[in-house]
């Protein structure tokens, strides 16, 4: 199965139009969960065939950091924020979703555009999987926009590192390996921090709601 | 094979599997509930049955209640000539189009709904118009999904989508065919009533949208609007199997022998199909009629990634 | 020698976690900030002498030239100034009660985190990790931006870490087509090296090249304060304390735009010519100085008009970059080294204002030359040496961008941009106006009509006036002789008055007479963006 990595960032592209049509926070981060494991199975592929052809694991253990980050510890962080906020079950979004989902829709068409167009499409360098990555990102932006609770925010976040790491995967088979490794430990101190804000936020507003964060304008 | 045997032998395909179909679905559905659930073949039986009964028209009703099955039954008989069972002996001279495929079924749709309108009953009226909305909401998806289809295999005749699949390498594993499946799959819940959108198995006012529509119609009519409805079921269900999965090239013997072959295999596909779709249906909750858009803007999306795919990647 | 400059804040972090006494921890605090003064001194003297320092150590990971000299000499010395200033700043916070006690150590450890990032940030080959050390930057002073801990701060930082992290990882996209680009001109661990990649500037893929500098410039950009990405900066500068405002104004937004100088000079190498970004820097500096000129024109708050006056002056720096004639260049770099200090010391004196006045509105701060003799004319000159008024520095450099861009034959541009310059100068002297200008006699325009019997010097209304603007925090209970309604003259930071004295003198300074090692430090960076 030659087109594997084609297949995959389709099915990622297709999370993240789940996580879109999703109401709820909880089934936000199952979502999550999902598509972080699709993409720890892609660089598990790449890194099997990195190890075979060239003996380098560096992406099969970015596979394995991936699986114990994104898959089972971020995710089940974000759970634990949930619970810890008093939060009530409520509409999240203020767009109805068939409009969103239409409106992703067309962000993976202009990605499809944008990238085809700056970078000359047809070079080679720039295909499927790339265009489905940075489409990625861009939903992952949307959906921070799209979403009014504080914790949709840090999915949405996550959604675009995800992006970002598979439009790495796919473009150049990964970044330096340290490169990679600090990316990661940014990122986990990053969650932890919007954790730890979301807390506060939700102690001193009551409400994890960030459309109730007005206070500073002008 | 001429044109003619062909076509009987389509027909024949077409009326014969499809209440099997049903059988197999409410099958499935009991052994999960652990139930031993009505033979395989009851639906068979009720037509039969059904076919011997006299007929009750309402007074009030015009021309177009008698009309209706008639209309349901041919259009879907005839979008059943469309979609080859058996893509081994592609029909000579006609072979049918996806827009036509689709705009028959619509047509005897219409003639449905109108019906449902015609007696004058508060639920026929009610069913009609949650018909009228679903399809008006599945119907670009529909399109969109065939399209993509006929984009892949570069022809819009159906029988030519088919016997081009045949040529590619495993075609659920291209990102489009990928797509496909799952946004046909979609459609076919809500085209044939199931959970999701509709349960075929409820005459509860407040839910029904199928039954509905149909509910002033009795022996002859009513067993003309169920076979209808089944073989338009098989139609998007042959579709389905015979785009994403063609196992007829594996078939390297000819002859009567490669086509009995052909139809058994056809026959596997279509009840794994339908035991796939018997899962879901267990498996979903149905949905508040508001968030059918949902699931319509759900395929949308499917078939509209896939045909993205299609011109990124066979560009 | 090099990696002292890393090693010295990151073995001072646990430290600062450990000791428990304060007056240890501002001992310790200002030590480390001072050594780290003489290493950079001398790694500035052997970029002067050899071009660039580098080793051969951590696979030739530390790497510095004239440019991240430059920037780097600035960090470490705001960073030194702020620490001096930290001290009395901290112990007026503790005596009045915003802050715990166990508090201090955080401060510091996260403040020298800070610092250590963006040292990091200017002192590294790769791009990639410069990417990382930037992210950590953000989320180094997210705690400090929100160290008050009210709703305002809480907002703040939410702000700060959302925008900023989102925009990083846009950059990161950047780094990465950046690193795509290079697929096949450079292997191995020459990756994502700066100069690997400068070297080999023309093998790279153009149209690559060209939506990297576009994802690059609007991730850093947001970090640097451009225009459409700042709605962070003016919330998290003007809620932050004041040494750290300092330092994110005066140093943070260098950095990231160090990293948006880095590519452009690779972009631009690759391109023959500056045609691609230039039109894009100079939009994003124009649209920052348009919107900086709007709100610094309606600003009530005198820690937001310092916020909106960096993203002016980060547009333009932008314009200078986006120029890329040589004067205008080195214009830029004068120009970001003149922002720092006046911007710190701006920033600095204005935590003394806050901490006497206990009030960020402007219309509530009144007799101030009377209050804090020595910061309040600090606040005053600095105001008009950042509106860009001679003889200070800023205008020094302001004036040679302007010339650049004349030279140029932008007319369009250059008078636009003198246009709107005016505008904020007359933004900014307004403010003046109405700090300086109205003795501790009159009343305010609103502060005192709340206030029940107001005595002769109305500096604070009472209670009740000013608790709206703290929020909750209970500051203004502990506002200086609240109880009186009046604001005893003294200063409340002698330090730090004394250290905002000496960042007023290097700013008149280097307005008219700039030392030879500068100028030669300058004029080589300025090569290494230009290239020639």
């Amino acid at each position: 199965m030659d087109n594997y990595n084609q297949v995959l960032s389709v099915l990622i592209l297709l999370t993240s139009f789940m996580l879109m049509a999703n109401k709820r926070i909880k089934s936000y981060i199952g979502t999550f969960r999902l598509q972080s494991a699709l993409i720890a199975l892609t660089a598990g592929i790449m890194g099997i065939r990195a190890a075979m052809a060239e003996g380098s694991i560096d992406v099969l253990v970015v596979s394995i950091i991936i699986i114990a980050l994104k898959v089972i510890y971020i995710p089940n962080l974000l759970h634990k924020t949930f619970s810890g906020v008093e939060y009530k079950v409520e509409k999240d979004f203020f767009l109805n979703i068939p409009l969103l989902i239409l409106i992703c829709c067309g962000l993976v068409v202009f990605s499809y555009f944008s990238v085809s167009r700056v970078a000359g499409g047809s070079d080679g360098i720039m295909n499927a999987e790339v265009v489905n990555s940075i489409s990625l990102v861009l939903i992952g932006l949307f959906f921070m926009i799209s979403r009014r609770k504080a914790i949709g925010q840090i999915v949405g976040f996550l959604v675009i590192e995800n992006g970002i790491f598979i439009t790495a995967m796919f473009s150049t088979n990964g970044m330096p390996f340290i490169v990679d490794i600090g990316v990661f430990i940014d990122i986990i101190t990053a969650v932890l921090i919007m954790g730890i804000i979301v807390f506060k936020i939700n102690e001193k507003f009551d409400s994890i709601d960030i459309n109730k964060l007005k206070n500073l304008r002008g | 094979m001429n044109s003619l045997t062909y076509n009987i032998l389509q027909l024949t395909v077409m009326i014969l599997v499809a209440p099997l179909i049903n059988g197999i679905i409410r099958k499935v559905k009991a052994f999960t509930q652990k139930r031993k659930g009505a033979p395989l073949l009851q639906m068979y039986f009720d037509l039969f049955k059904l076919i011997k009964k006299n007929t009750v028209v309402s007074e009030t009703s015009s021309w177009i209640f008698k009309a209706a099955p008639y209309v349901v039954i041919t259009t879907a008989l005839g979008a059943g000539l469309m979609v080859p069972s058996v893509t081994l002996v592609a029909p000579s001279g006609f072979m049918g189009d996806i827009i036509l495929l689709v705009y028959l079924l619509a047509l005897g749709r219409f003639f449905m709904m109108l019906a449902g309108l015609d007696t004058g009953s508060t639920f026929g009226g009610m069913g009609s118009s949650r018909e009228a909305m679903i399809s008006a909401l599945m119907e670009p998806s529909i399109l969109i999904t065939l399209f993509t289809a006929g984009l892949a295999a570069g022809t819009t005749s159906i029988g030519g989508i088919m016997t081009k699949v045949k040529e590619m390498p495993a075609p659920l594993t291209q990102p489009v065919f990928i797509m496909f499946f799952l946004a046909t799959l979609i459609i076919i819940i809500a085209e044939t009533s199931r959970i999701p959108v509709d349960d075929p198995s409820t005459h509860l006012e407040l839910t029904m949208v199928h039954e509905a529509m149909i509910l002033e119609y009795s022996g002859r009519h009513l067993a003309m609007m169920e076979l209808g409805a089944s073989v338009k079921q098989l139609v998007f269900i042959t579709l389905l199997v015979n785009i994403c999965l063609p196992l007829d090239q594996l078939i390297t013997i000819s002859g009567i022998g490669a086509i009995v072959l052909s139809l058994l295999l056809y026959l596997v596909k279509v009840s794994a199909a339908a035991v796939l779709i018997a899962i879901i249906e267990v498996n979903t909750v149905k949905f508040r009629f508001f968030s059918v858009p949902n699931l319509a803007a759900l395929s949308f999306i499917l078939a509209f990634i896939g045909f993205l795919e299609y011109f990124v990647l066979w560009r | 020698m090099g990696f002292l400059l890393w090693l010295i804040p990151v073995i001072s972090v646990p430290v600062f976690g450990i000791v428990k006494n304060r007056k240890v921890l501002h001992a310790v605090s200002l030590i480390v900030s001072a050594a780290m003064l003489p290493i950079v001194g001398f790694a500035t003297l052997d970029v002067l002498n050899g071009g660039v320092l580098e080793y051969d150590g951590l696979g030739g990971m530390f790497y510095l030239d004239p440019l991240s000299v430059i920037i780097l000499d600035i960090v470490l010395i705001i960073g030194f100034f702020a620490a001096i200033f930290s001290v009395s700043y901290i112990e007026e916070e503790l005596k009045h009660g915003k802050i715990a006690e166990g508090k201090v150590n955080l401060y510091y450890m996260l403040m020298y985190i800070f610092m250590f990032t963006m040292v990091l940030a200017l002192s590294v080959r790769n791009m990639g990790v410069m990417w990382i050390a930037i992210e950590a930057t953000t989320l180094a002073s997210a705690f400090l931006v929100g160290f008050y801990n009210d709703k305002q701060a809480i907002e703040a930082t939410w702000k700060y870490v959302i925008i900023c992290s989102v925009g990083i990882a846009i950059a990161m996209l950047g780094i990465i087509f950046l690193h795509m680009s290079s697929s096949g001109s450079i292997s191995g661990s020459q990756l994502l090296n700066w100069t690997a990649l400068y070297g080999n500037a023309d093998k790279l893929n153009g149209p690559v090249l060209r939506l990297a500098f576009i994802f690059i410039l609007i991730g850093f950009g947001t970090k640097a304060g451009l225009a459409p990405m700042h709605t962070w900066l003016p919330d998290a500068h003007s809620q932050a304390p004041s040494p750290i405002s300092a330092l994110l104004s005066g140093v943070l937004l260098n950095s990231a735009m160090y990293a948006i100088i880095r590519t452009v000079s690779i972009v631009n190498r690759n391109q023959g010519g500056s045609l691609f970004t230039g039109r894009i820097l100079i939009a994003a500096g124009m649209l920052s100085i348009i919107t900086a000129a709007i709100f610094i024109l309606t600003q009530k708050d005198y820690k937001r008009l310092l916020a909106y006056s960096s993203i002016e002056h980060m547009g333009i720096i932008a314009v200078a970059i986006g120029l890329f004639t040589p004067a205008a260049v080195f214009g830029a770099l004068f120009h970001m080294i003149n922002h720092s200090f006046t911007k710190s010391m701006l920033f600095l004196s204005s935590g003394s204002v806050l901490q006497k006045y206990g009030t960020r509105e402007i219309s509530r701060i009144k007799g101030l030359l009377k209050a804090l003799p020595v910061t309040g004319t600090v606040f005053f000159l600095g105001l008009f040496a950042i509106a860009g008024t001679p003889p200070f520095s800023v205008f020094a450099s302001e004036f040679n961008i302007l010339a650049a861009i004349f030279e140029g034959r932008n007319y369009l541009l250059g008078s636009v941009l003198a246009v709107l310059l005016a505008v904020i100068f007359a933004g900014i002297a307004s403010v003046l106006f109405r700090i300086f200008w109205r003795t501790s006699g009159e009343s305010g325009v609103h502060g005192a009509s709340g206030v029940h019997g107001v005595p002769e010097v109305a500096g604070v209304p009472g209670v009740h006036g000013v608790s709206d603007v703290r929020g909750e925090s209970g500051v203004s209970a502990d506002l200086p002789d609240a109880g009186e309604g009046s604001v005893k003259p003294g200063e409340v930071n002698i330090p730090g008055a004394v250290i905002i004295v000496v960042l007023l003198a290097v700013t008149l300074v280097t307005g008219f007479f700039m030392p030879a090692g500068l100028r030669e430090l300058l004029e080589n960076a300025r090569q290494i963006i230009i290239g020639g």
